[in-house]
């Protein structure tokens, strides 16, 4: 009897033990999807091309980096991000105008992820 | 005022903490129901008001959790505990691999401790919004706080954006309950279903039901979560 309910409980084990490995699995391939056509949405981390890309001199690696480090954790706290080609340079400093009193950004800050905007934008 | 945040889940979190200074008020109304011969209602109520410290750590605040329920032998309000929580965001979800934040919360009631921790993760791809939590919690309650009672548990949710104000998504929630922290009953409960959240100017709407697809007696064969948030 001990033998039968000892089998039972290694039985339960394993498909306990099997759920949390499906799991793992499915949540490993979401994950993998980033590689998988939608790096388009991830936005391009800040070289000096992409500094050199542009008709402003004001902006730098140190502006352009704080930029996109605000792009990325102020702006998914409502939403996701658009793609940067959804609008246009005419369009991009409005739009972030429009929300910046919303994510409390100082208005450097504000410069800084309009700057990041256009600079990918314009690449 | 800033808005805080916006909830595109109601039995996840999101690793992605609010912005330095932000100030946001949540108010959470959770309606359990179960049938059968143990058939009950329950309304559970909590008041939330989540501040961004830094850019990387918010905490919050339930003032009176409090609820109304109905069974068999009464019915009535009653006041349940307040908490305090503290999340800390460790990676990003759009530019690393995982978003990831750890969570914390220590809730305290009439005859009553619970400790809770989670781990957050979260991943950004494109308009979809996908969301893992695991959490270990501890309870003490009763007389001399000596009954026990721990839950380890997973949720999986997806959220997609349809519009730059609606969103639409899936929750799935296992559960392992250990009454007096053994596993004796083996108390295994799955719960799924979908959801939807909606966000204008300052303020958002989530809403998520979930039925319960094992067979646990004493545990709710449906449950609806809204969470109403406005910055203040």
């Amino acid at each position: 009897m001990n033998q039968i309910s000892n089998c039972g409980r290694s039985l339960e084990l394993l498909c306990e033990m099997r759920r949390l490995a499906i799991w793992i699995m499915a949540i490993t391939c979401l994950v993998d999807l980033s590689s998988c056509g939608t790096t388009s949405f991830t936005p391009p981390p800040v070289t000096v091309e992409l500094v050199r890309n542009g008709s402003d001199p004001h902006r730098d690696i140190a502006m352009l980096s704080e930029g996109r480090a605000l792009f990325v954790h102020r702006c998914i706290e409502c939403h996701t991000l658009p793609a940067f080609w959804r609008y246009s340079t005419e369009d991009w400093p409005k739009i972030v105008d429009s929300m910046a009193h919303r994510s409390n950004l100082r208005p450097a800050e504000r410069d800084a992820i309009v700057a990041y905007i256009l600079a990918v934008r314009g690449q | 005022m800033s808005f805080g945040g916006v909830r595109h889940f109601t039995f996840l979190y999101e690793a992605n903490t609010l912005a330095p200074g932000s100030l946001e008020l949540e108010n959470w109304i959770t309606w359990q129901h179960a049938t059968g011969t143990g058939r009950f209602d329950q309304v559970d109520f909590r008041h939330e008001l989540e501040y961004g410290v830094t850019e990387n750590f918010q905490t919050s605040v339930y003032l009176a959790d409090w609820f109304y329920q109905n069974d068999r032998e009464h019915s009535g309000f009653a006041y349940s505990d307040t908490a305090l929580e503290l999340i800390y965001n460790l990676t990003n979800p759009v530019v690393d691999p995982v978003g990831l934040s750890a969570y914390c919360e220590l809730k305290g009631g009439d005859r009553l401790i619970e400790l809770e921790s989670k781990l957050i993760a979260q991943k950004n791809l494109g308009p979809l919004i996908l969301a893992y939590n695991t959490t270990l919690e501890s309870v003490w309650e009763g007389n001399d706080l000596s009954e026990r009672e721990s839950e380890f548990s997973q949720a999986i949710g997806a959220s997609y954006e349809v519009s730059p104000r609606l969103s639409v998504g899936l929750e799935l929630l296992h559960e392992f309950v250990f009454l007096e922290w053994r596993d004796e009953e083996k108390i295994r409960n799955l719960l799924v279903g979908p959801n939807v959240s909606y966000r204008r100017q300052n303020w958002f709407v989530t809403m998520t039901a979930l039925a319960q697809a094992t067979d646990t007696k004493d545990e709710p064969d449906f449950q609806l979560r809204t969470i109403f948030g406005i910055a203040l």
